[in-house]
């Protein structure tokens, strides 16, 4: 019988467990002589139970389509991603590090702006910036941290070394699918969760809680938490609902809450209206309050910000930590960690063009066959150019795009993103992968152990984003000094 | 609790008794119909009669056979009724409400709905052993719901709301299984007809689960006017009309702002109890069911005004 490695190739990227084709890595070691021990029936009867499992735990996500909304069962990969406890110990200290130094940031943008003032970086970012609002300035969050629940996307280069792409400081999710992926993994592989000493994640949520009462109101001994969701219609539905579940928090949509003539948050009950302490928002700054930013937001509350600025209620993310947020002020946080923690960066950027420097300009045009080009503010993969994936025709029309308004677009060098072994049709083959940990940062910081391994499931494809064709995996961190 | 969390879990209760309910009587009158000679008049067509669906059906369909009114009652997406129908709108209202309910409660509802949906996919329901395969699998998944929340959920205000729903949407379907009885008080009935009359009446009590408490209660022999004073009297059966009122004057009483439904409540149950059963013509039958009907869909307005309103009102 035919080997599920045959053929197995580590030669596309850096692959996370294997060195070649026929030696794991230490970390991977004991799942491989796991795997190898299961026929192929028996690697498919585990593939079909976990997705008998998605499909009756209803973990799914919303595609937007011409047909109308559809709801998606979460795409996963059953073999999990392994990273080890030793080289996890550096990645969390640098996440802290790196979420501590951006929330500095953001309330330094908001008060008295010194970094730029030090001439560390051009005003003209921050003002040019969509997700700056001038109406945080002066605003005091608790703790003075203005992104509470962070998600930081990283990616393995061809070096071995851990880069960090993006931060994702405004309503980042993925989150609940972290949690649900080792859930079934729990199902499917329960031998082997017995015998690998595997880092648990599932206090993820009372720590969200935790985080959460801690931004209450300082005179506020029980606070009371809300989810504030967009609604059913929302790709990450899913997420709200479960994260509200397990929190033991209720779940609300705009037209629960109403904001009285006291400047508080009140939410619609069956006793009456009762006060909201903290609202862990999941709706986007534009849409939050109808008074303030978008006029036609029907999602939102109309008064939040004034009770907000009132410190009537906690807002998490606060408004406007989406500054940081930006693929343009990302190249700018090595130097945020020098500056305001005196400290060297332990995680590195991805070094990282930006257009609105004519020389870096004049560099991205001339290199765009061979660069990532992203615009600054978008998320789920929309609008960017992988140069070595695209057409002579695609680049031309990129070309003009980007010299209409580079503020708006950043280069970065095509990375040979890491590989890890993905069930591809009963065989094992290489799909390249990130990673998304989630950082909690109110009075206390906190990371989860792994994050979320995206998979872009596609071959060759470097997309890993759900909404265009990616997948997950369960991720483990492996205490090696037990092992 | 939010009260759009409120009208969510009673209508989830709502959806899923509606879905129970449709399983048992398709259940117990495909028994029936194995035991009657063909052309009495208990045929498939009662079943859309007592839901008073008729003219809804027969824009659909052309034949009133039991393929086309098994599919109308079960599978047809098309009609808003039906079991399948029913267990999306409850899938959809728990889909929204999982903060408030144990996992396994949606896992419940989800599991049940992938089930019928992929039935759905097939002609499977025609073929007489497969539906009671389905109408089982329904019957037990519903079962189960309740049990799970009766043994791992507070019995706290959303507890409250979803037997609230469950006890409105029972009591209707009581009193409509009821309407179908009043057939057999028909002057004009058949000699045929007569000549079954016991084993329609068992039927009755079998299709709200009621035969052996029946039985241990009455002690004699099945007739009618016994059986109608059981199932819209008895203070025990759990699916006796009496019986679920006062499960929803447990539940109201319990809630705050109750304001005046606990009187309106009280006058409900004395309106219940006051009904005699002895020597009812069928006429007179039909016009206390009618009347009790009206009076349940009254009692759902004014649950719905007090507790669910706000929401609406801005």
């Amino acid at each position: 019988m035919k080997s599920i490695w045959e053929n197995y190739n580590t030669e596309i990227a850096y692959d996370e467990l294997m060195s070649s084709e026929f030696q794991p890595r230490q970390i991977s070691y004991r799942l491989c002589q796991y795997l190898n021990s299961l026929n192929k029936s028996d690697i498919d009867k585990r593939k079909i139970a976990a997705e008998l499992a998605i499909l009756e735990m209803g973990i799914s996500f919303t595609v937007y389509s011409d047909e109308g909304n559809i709801d998606r069962a979460w795409p996963f990969d059953i073999i999990p991603r392994i990273i080890s406890s030793t080289e996890w110990r550096m990645i969390e200290k640098g996440l802290k590090q790196r979420l501590t130094a951006l929330n500095c940031f953001i309330s330094d943008v908001y008060d008295q702006q010194e970094f730029i003032k030090a001439g560390k970086m051009p005003a003209e970012i921050i003002h040019s910036s969509k997700n700056f609002r001038k109406e945080c300035i002066g605003m005091k969050p608790r703790h003075n941290v203005w992104a509470n629940i962070c998600g930081t996307d990283l990616v393995r280069d061809k070096d071995g070394v851990m880069y960090v792409l993006e931060d994702n400081l405004r309503v980042p999710s993925g989150v609940s699918y972290m949690l649900e992926n080792r859930v079934i993994t729990k199902r499917v592989f329960p031998e082997l969760l017995q015998d690998i000493d595997i880092l648990p994640i599932d206090d993820y949520p009372s720590r969200l809680q935790d985080m959460l009462a801690s931004l209450a109101p300082e005179h506020i001994v029980k606070p009371q938490i809300v989810v504030l969701t967009p609604g059913i219609y929302n790709s990450a539905y899913f997420e709200h609902a479960y994260l509200a579940q397990q929190m033991g928090a209720q779940l609300v949509e705009g037209g629960d809450l109403v904001v009285n003539d006291d400047d508080c948050v009140y939410m619609r009950t069956i006793e009456g209206l009762e006060k909201v302490d903290v609202i862990y928002r999941r709706i986007d700054d534009d849409f939050l309050d109808p008074e303030v930013f978008r006029k036609d937001s029907a999602l939102g509350v109309p008064g939040l910000m004034r009770a907000w600025k009132a410190g009537n209620v906690s807002l998490a993310n606060a408004p406007g930590a989406g500054v940081a947020d930006d693929k343009v002020v990302y190249a700018y946080v090595p130097e945020m960690i020098r500056y305001y923690l005196n400290e060297e960066p332990i995680l590195p950027n991805v070094q990282t063009y930006l257009c609105d420097n004519p020389e870096h300009l004049e560099y991205v045009l001339a290199h765009l066959p061979e660069l990532v080009v992203k615009p600054a503010n978008e998320s789920g993969g929309y609008g960017m150019l992988v140069g070595p994936h695209s057409t002579t025709k695609e680049i031309a029309e990129f070309r003009k795009i980007i010299q209409q308004n580079p503020r708006n677009y950043i280069g970065q060098p095509t990375l040979s993103i890491s590989t890890a072994p993905t069930l591809c049709k009963g065989k094992l083959e290489p799909r390249h992968i990130d990673l998304r940990p989630f950082i909690l940062q109110g009075e206390n910081t906190f990371v989860t152990a792994g994050g979320l391994t995206r998979v872009a499931l596609k071959k060759g494809s470097l997309v890993v984003n759900s909404s265009q064709g990616g997948g997950s995996k369960d991720t483990w961190i492996i205490n090696m000094e037990l092992n | 609790m939010l009260s759009r969390s409120a009208e969510r879990l009673y209508w989830l209760a709502r959806y899923l008794e509606r879905t129970e309910n449709i399983a048992r009587l398709v259940s117990v009158h495909m028994n029936l119909l194995m035991d009657l000679p063909n052309g009495v008049e208990m045929g498939w067509l009662q079943l859309v009669r007592i839901n008073a669906l008729e003219q809804q059906f027969y824009e659909k369909y052309k034949i009133a056979n039991e393929r086309n009114i098994t599919r109308f009652l079960l599978i047809d997406k098309s009609h808003t009724g039906s079991l399948f129908s029913s267990l999306s709108a409850a899938r959809e209202n728990i889909r929204t409400s999982r903060d408030l309910l144990p996992d396994e409660a949606w896992e419940q509802v989800n599991e049940m709905y992938l089930f019928v949906k992929n039935f759905n996919h097939t002609d499977s329901v025609y073929n007489r052993s497969n539906r009671v395969l389905l109408l089982n699998e329904i019957l037990k998944g519903c079962q189960r719901f309740t049990g799970l929340l009766s043994g791992y959920m507070s019995h706290n205000n959303p507890y409250r709301f979803i037997r609230l729903g469950k006890n409105i949407e029972r009591a209707d379907m009581t009193s409509r299984i009821l309407d179908l009885a009043s057939l057999l008080l028909a002057e004009s009935r058949s000699d045929e007809m007569r000549q079954y009359e016991t084993i329609l009446w068992v039927n009755i009590l079998k299709s709200l689960n009621a035969q052996l408490m029946y039985r241990q209660h009455v002690r004699s022999s099945v007739n009618g006017d016994d059986v109608l004073n059981f199932l819209l009297l008895n203070a025990n059966l759990p699916r006796s009309v009496s019986c679920c009122i006062a499960e929803i004057d447990s539940c109201i009483n319990a809630l705050p702002n109750s304001d005046a439904l606990p009187e309106e409540l009280a006058k409900l149950q004395a309106y219940v109890q006051a009904i005699d059963t002895q020597q009812t013509s069928q006429a007179q039958l039909r016009e206390i069911l009618d009347d009790l009907q009206n009076k349940l869909g009254e009692l759902h307005d004014r649950i719905s005004n007090n507790w669910f309103m706000q929401v609406v009102a801005e």
